[in-house]
C-alpha cells in the first residue's frame, strides 16, 4: 500500500516536474522567438479616470502649466487662476452670479490618492508674481519654484512648500535679451541638480537660451544658445520644415532637463528638435520629432523613466496631443500614447510632464484642457502599435 | 475592461426629500463612456442630446466654428500644423448605449440651411431627427466671446488662423495672445484670422428635420428672414425642439431670438399655435418645450430661471423657480422627463450652476442635484442638454468650452 502510494507520489512529481519543464521551454521559447522577431519593449500605461478626486469648494482650474513631483510622490501643479471666464468662475464674481464655480488658488498640492492637500499663491509683499504663471519645479530641498512667461515676466520666485517666499531672481521688466546675466526672459521651467545645487533654467518665451544658476544665490554660472553656440535674439521668423533648421533656438525654450549621467536635454519646442548638451553646453546631439508641426510644434516636455539608468524618455507634445514613449540612448520612438480630446486618457494641449518614484505618468493640459492626469505604469510590455491611441484601463 | 467603477463624483442634496420619504433618483458617472470617437475626431460645442425609441443616443455639436484653429484642430486647417490631430467630428452623432459610434452625419446642403450654429436636437418616434438652428451663444464670459484665441473660420476652412503665424513667442494658451489668434469674435462662426472677408451666411431662424440617416425631410423657416413673436411662418434663433407623437406636432422653443414656445404640423410644418407667457409674466430666453406622456408641456424660461408648465394649449398649470440666485444666462437649460411610467421627476441641465436639478413633476420642488464645474468625469462646463433612456441613464451635453456627452447611471444599477 505505502509503497504503491509513494511510487503514485514519485510518479506525479516527475510528471509535475515535466509539465513546469515544458511550460518553462515553452516560455523561453516565446521569449526567443520574440527576441528573434525583434519585439520591442517599452512601458506600457493606462489613465486612471478618476484621478484626481473633485476639487473642493467648487474649486476650477485654469490653463494647468506646470506640474512636479515630490519626494512623497505628491503632485504639485500651477495653473492660470486669473484667465479664468466669467462664464465659468461665476461665483467668484461680486457679488456672484452663479452658484458654480470658483477660481482655484494657482498652487495647488495632490496626494497620491489624488486629494488636494495644499493650496496657495498669487500676488504677495516682498515679491513679484508673474503676469503669466509658467513652470513650477520641486527641489531636493523642498523649495518651490515658478517662471512666468509673457509681458514683463523676468523673474524666477522661490517658495518653501508651505507658501513662504524665500528669494526672488531678476526683476520684472529688466530683461535685457538672451545674453543678460542678471534677468530672465519670460523663463518656461526650472531643474535642479541636486549634486550640484545648480538650477537649469529653460529661458525661455523671451529669450532663446539654457541658464545655468546657482540654486542659493541666483548668481549666473553659464548659458548657451542652440548647439551651444552664442544665443542671438534674431528674430528667425517662423519655423519652416522645408528650410534648413536654423542654428539658433525659436521661443519659447520649454524644457531642460538633466539626466543621471550628466545630460542636458533641451525641449526647442518650436523647432520641433530636442537637443542634448553637457552641463557645460558642449552640443551632444539632436533629435527631430513630428517635424510637419507647425505653430506652437511638438518638443513641449521631456522626463525620464525611474530607473537608475533612466532607459526611457517620454516627451510631451501638445500639438499632436501625445506622449511619445524615447529610449533615451538613441531616442528612438518606440511607442506613443493619447489623443485629442476630453474623456479620460485624452488631451487638449499636453502642456508639462512628470512621474512619480513608481513610475506612474502625471500630465497637465493648458488652453480648453485645463487638467491635470495621472497614467498609471503597468509594466514593460511588448509594443504592438506606434500610436496606441487613448489608454484606457483594460 | 472594468467598467463599472466606484465613483465618488456625484453629489447628490437631498434636502427636502427625506420630508416625503421618498428619496429622489441618485446617479454615478461612467467615466469611460463614449468610447474614443475615430479618425482623431474632436467634439466641438455640444447642443443638442437626444435618446431615440432604440437607446441609442444622439448629439449634435457646433464642429469647426466652436474649435480653436491654432490649438486644436491642427490637422483640419490649411496648411495643416499638425500631424493627425484632430478633426472636428461630422456634426451628427450616433451612439449606442455602449458607447460604439453608429452612425454620423449632417453639413450643409443644395436643398436646406445647415445652421450656422445647431441648437437642440431631438428624435421623435418615427426615427426623424430634429434640429433647431440657434445662432452664436451670445454669453459673456464665454470662449468665442472673449478670449480672442483663433476660433476658425466659417465650415469651410479657411486659413490656418494664425496657426503658422503664432507666434513662437506667445505665451502658451494665453488668451492675453491675441497677436495668435486675431480678433475676438463676436458674431462668430465666420470668416476670420486674415482670411478674406466673406459675406456671412443667414442668420439662424429654421428647424430643420432629417431622417435618421440623413436625408433632409423638412425645413420650418427661413435663415436670414427671421420672424417676430406672432410671426406663423418664422422663427428666430430657436433654441430647442420636441415632438408630441400622439398629436403628431413639433413644439419649437424660439428661443434665442424670440420669446415664445411654437407649435407646428410634424409632417407638413403647418403653423398651429403659439403663446408667450406664463400668466402676467412674459418668457425670457426660452431654451426647451418638451411634452410629458400626460400631456403637460414644460419650457425652459432660462432667462428668469423658471420652469413652467403648460397644457398643450399654452394654458398655465404651474411654474416653478430653479436656482433663483441664479443671474447670467439663467438656470433653467433644458429638461428631460424620468424613464419611470409616471415620469416623477424632472432634470434640469443647469449650464451656468454647473449642476443637474431633480423635480418632483408632481410639485416642480427641487429635491436634489448632481453635479459641479470642472473638465473631469462627472463635472461640467456649461452642460446645456440633457436626455434619459428607457433603463433610466441621463445623458448630458456639454457646450462652450465643454464639448463632451457623459452618461450618469442609476445608482445601484447593474452594468
Amino acid at each position: 500500500m505505502m509503497t504503491r502510494r509513494r511510487d503514485r507520489l514519485i510518479l506525479a512529481g516527475f510528471l509535475g516536474v515535466l509539465l513546469v519543464l515544458g511550460l518553462l521551454d515553452r516560455a523561453i521559447a516565446r521569449a526567443t522567438s520574440a527576441q528573434a522577431k525583434g519585439t520591442v519593449m517599452a512601458p506600457r500605461y493606462e489613465v486612471d479616470p478618476l484621478w484626481p478626486k473633485p476639487l473642493p469648494n467648487h474649486w476650477v482650474l485654469g490653463q494647468a502649466i506646470g506640474l512636479t513631483i515630490d519626494s512623497q510622490d505628491h503632485a504639485w501643479i500651477v495653473h492660470r487662476d486669473n484667465l479664468i471666464g466669467v462664464n465659468e468662475a461665476a461665483a467668484s464674481e461680486n457679488p456672484p452670479i452663479a452658484s458654480c464655480c470658483v477660481k482655484a488658488p494657482p498652487v495647488l498640492e495632490f496626494d497620491p490618492a489624488g486629494t488636494v492637500v495644499g493650496h496657495w499663491g498669487g500676488p504677495g509683499p516682498g515679491y513679484d508674481w508673474p503676469e503669466s504663471n509658467h513652470g513650477i519645479t520641486i527641489d531636493h530641498k523642498g523649495n518651490v519654484w515658478i517662471g512666468g512667461n509673457v509681458g514683463t515676466d523676468s523673474q524666477l520666485l522661490k517658495f518653501t512648500r508651505a507658501g513662504k517666499f524665500l528669494v526672488q531672481y531678476g526683476k520684472p521688466g529688466q530683461n535685457k535679451g538672451s545674453n543678460d546675466t542678471e534677468n530672465f526672459g519670460r523663463p518656461a521651467k526650472i531643474f535642479v541638480d541636486a549634486k550640484t545645487n545648480e538650477a537649469y533654467i529653460a529661458d525661455g518665451y523671451g529669450n532663446k537660451r539654457v541658464v545655468v544658476i546657482d540654486a542659493d544665490t541666483g548668481k549666473f554660472k553659464r548659458y548657451w544658445g542652440a548647439y551651444g553656440n552664442k544665443p542671438e535674439d534674431t528674430n528667425f521668423g517662423n519655423y519652416d520644415p522645408a528650410v534648413p533648421p536654423i542654428k539658433q533656438f525659436r521661443t519659447p525654450v520649454h524644457c531642460a532637463e538633466l539626466s543621471n549621467d550628466g545630460l542636458v536635454y533641451v525641449c526647442d519646442r518650436p523647432n520641433d528638435r530636442i537637443q542634448v548638451f553637457r552641463p557645460d553646453g558642449t552640443f551632444v546631439k539632436e533629435k527631430f520629432v513630428a517635424t510637419n508641426t507647425l505653430g506652437d510644434g511638438s518638443v513641449w516636455d521631456i522626463a525620464f523613466s525611474k530607473d537608475p539608468e533612466q532607459k526611457y524618455m517620454f516627451l510631451a507634445d501638445g500639438k499632436n496631443e501625445k506622449i511619445y514613449i524615447m529610449l533615451r540612448e538613441t531616442m528612438e520612438i518606440l511607442t506613443s500614447f493619447g489623443d485629442g480630446g476630453r474623456q479620460p486618457g485624452q488631451f487638449f494641449a499636453v502642456h508639462s510632464i512628470a512621474l512619480d518614484s513608481k513610475g506612474n505618468i502625471y500630465t497637465v493640459e493648458t488652453y480648453e484642457g485645463r487638467r491635470l492626469q495621472k497614467f498609471v505604469y503597468k509594466g514593460l510590455a511588448p509594443v504592438t502599435k506606434l500610436d496606441q491611441g487613448t489608454v484606457w484601463p483594460r | 475592461m472594468k467598467r463599472a467603477l466606484p465613483i465618488a463624483v456625484v453629489s447628490l442634496a437631498l434636502a427636502g426629500a427625506s420630508l416625503r420619504g421618498q428619496a429622489p433618483p441618485s446617479f454615478q458617472v461612467d467615466p469611460l463612456w463614449p468610447k474614443p470617437l475615430p479618425n482623431h475626431w474632436l467634439l466641438g460645442s455640444v447642443t443638442g442630446v437626444a435618446v431615440d425609441a432604440q437607446d441609442h443616443i444622439w448629439i449634435v455639436h457646433r464642429g469647426y466654428p466652436s474649435m480653436t484653429a491654432r490649438t486644436e484642430i491642427g490637422a483640419a486647417t490649411t496648411p495643416k500644423t499638425g500631424d493627425d490631430c484632430c478633426v472636428p467630428a461630422p456634426p451628427v452623432l450616433e451612439f449606442d448605449a455602449a458607447g460604439n459610434l453608429l452612425s454620423h452625419w449632417g453639413g450643409p446642403g443644395d436643398t436646406y440651411q445647415w445652421p450656422v450654429s445647431p441648437g437642440g436636437l431631438t428624435v421623435d418616434a418615427k426615427g426623424n431627427v430634429w434640429i433647431t438652428a440657434a445662432g452664436v451663444p451670445a454669453i459673456p464670459g464665454s470662449a468665442n466671446a472673449t478670449t480672442g484665441r483663433g476660433r476658425a473660420g466659417g465650415p469651410a476652412p479657411t486659413s490656418a488662423a494664425g496657426g503658422t503665424t503664432a507666434a513662437s513667442t506667445a505665451p502658451a494658451g494665453s488668451s492675453a495672445a491675441g497677436a495668435a489668434g486675431g480678433s475676438p469674435v463676436s458674431t462668430g462662426g465666420q470668416a476670420r484670422g486674415g482670411a478674406a472677408a466673406s459675406p456671412p451666411p443667414p442668420a439662424d431662424a429654421h428647424v430643420l428635420k432629417f431622417s435618421r440617416t440623413g436625408e433632409f425631410l423638412l425645413q420650418i423657416g427661413k435663415a436670414g428672414a427671421p420672424g417676430d413673436n406672432d410671426s406663423t411662418t418664422g422663427l428666430n434663433k430657436p433654441a430647442g425642439v420636441s415632438v408630441d407623437t400622439a398629436a403628431n406636432e413639433v413644439y419649437v422653443a424660439d428661443g434665442f431670438g424670440n420669446r415664445r414656445v411654437v407649435v407646428f404640423d410634424a409632417t407638413t410644418g403647418a403653423y398651429k399655435r403659439h403663446w408667450g407667457r406664463a400668466g402676467d409674466t412674459p418668457f425670457a430666453s426660452v431654451s426647451c418645450a418638451k411634452t410629458a406622456k400626460d400631456g403637460t408641456v414644460y419650457v425652459c424660461d432660462r432667462g428668469n430661471n423658471r420652469v413652467v408648465a403648460f397644457d398643450k394649449t399654452g394654458k398655465l398649470l404651474k411654474e416653478a423657480v430653479v436656482s433663483p440666485a441664479t443671474k447670467g444666462t439663467g438656470s433653467v437649460w433644458d429638461i428631460a422627463l424620468s424613464s419611470d411610467p409616471q415620469q416623477r421627476y424632472l432634470y434640469v441641465a443647469d449650464g451656468h450652476d454647473q449642476k443637474v436639478f431633480i423635480l418632483r413633476r408632481d410639485t416642480l420642488a427641487t429635491v436634489g442635484s448632481f453635479g459641479d464645474g470642472g473638465r473631469y468625469p462627472g463635472t461640467f462646463y456649461s452642460v446645456g442638454s440633457v436626455a434619459v433612456d428607457s433603463k433610466g441613464n441621463v445623458y448630458t451635453g456639454e457646450t462652450l468650452e465643454g464639448k463632451r456627452v457623459q452618461k450618469f447611471i442609476p445608482k445601484g444599477a447593474g452594468r
